[in-house]
């Protein structure tokens, strides 16, 4: 089977035991389709790029699984767009098999697990872009930044160019 | 024209990237302009291939709100 992947936004307003509550829920629902789910965390909250049902904030939860029948996949969709809780979601196809994310958190007890993958899910986030972004930065940065001004440079002189033309 | 040609390479291809991750925003970042548009090959110098993927991956973020369809870079 293939695997597939589903992000989505949570009303920001939720505290830690209703922001449980939806996702297992959702859980639920989506289990409802026969597919395993693999990974199922919060992300974090974020700022929302456009304000979606006038939330200028969202939690975002990303929910990993194995696909099971198609053919109800139509039913969950249908009832996350229901679920009032759940400002917008989107289920994508993977390439490959998602890593699992949290399986040695589990083990531990309940309360040290919260703050243990809250923690943990931030620091991971931030290594992955900040190498990342000083990679970009290093090739990626150069690259935009000349080639605006050669192309400034060029209109300048074709303007001057012309200005001399009319002289 | 000449000297252009030679700051020009596909960054996934550089770096071995093969599949560009939807929620990566600081990386889709880079190849967005300060309004949100998408910046043509011509200038990031991305390949064919790389650039419809990172297409499709700037779009999925839009959809999801972690990027803006329209931005005024003002902010």
């Amino acid at each position: 089977m293939s695997f597939y992947e589903t992000l989505y936004i949570v009303d920001p307003n939720l505290e830690n035991q209703a922001l449980e509550k939806t996702m297992d829920s959702i859980g639920k629902e989506l289990e409802k389709t026969k597919s395993k789910i693999i990974n199922h965390r919060f992300w974090g909250k974020k700022r929302l790029a456009y304000p979606v049902e006038r939330q200028k904030y969202g939690s975002y939860i990303i929910m990993q699984f194995e696909g099971g029948d198609q053919a109800k996949m139509v039913d969950y969709n249908t009832w996350m767009k229901l679920n009032n809780s759940v400002l917008r979601h989107m289920t994508i196809l993977l390439e490959e098999k998602p890593e699992l994310h949290v399986e040695i958190k589990n083990s531990e007890s309940e309360d040290e697990n919260k703050k243990l993958t809250n923690d943990a899910t931030d620091a991971v986030t931030d290594d992955s872009g900040s190498e990342k972004e000083s990679v970009v930065s290093d090739s990626g940065s150069e690259n935009e930044v000349e080639e605006p001004k050669n192309q400034d440079s060029s209109s300048e002189i074709e303007e001057d160019s012309e200005s001399k033309e009319v002289e | 024209m000449a000297f252009q040609n030679r700051n020009k390479f596909c960054y996934f291809k550089e770096n071995g990237i093969n599949y560009i991750d939807y929620k990566d925003v600081k990386l889709l970042r880079r190849f967005v302009n300060d309004q949100g548009k998408i910046m043509p090959r011509r200038v990031t110098g991305t390949s064919a291939k790389m650039h419809r993927k990172l297409v499709r991956a700037i779009k999925r973020s839009r959809a999801i709100a972690l990027m803006p369809y329209v931005d005024r870079g003002t902010e």
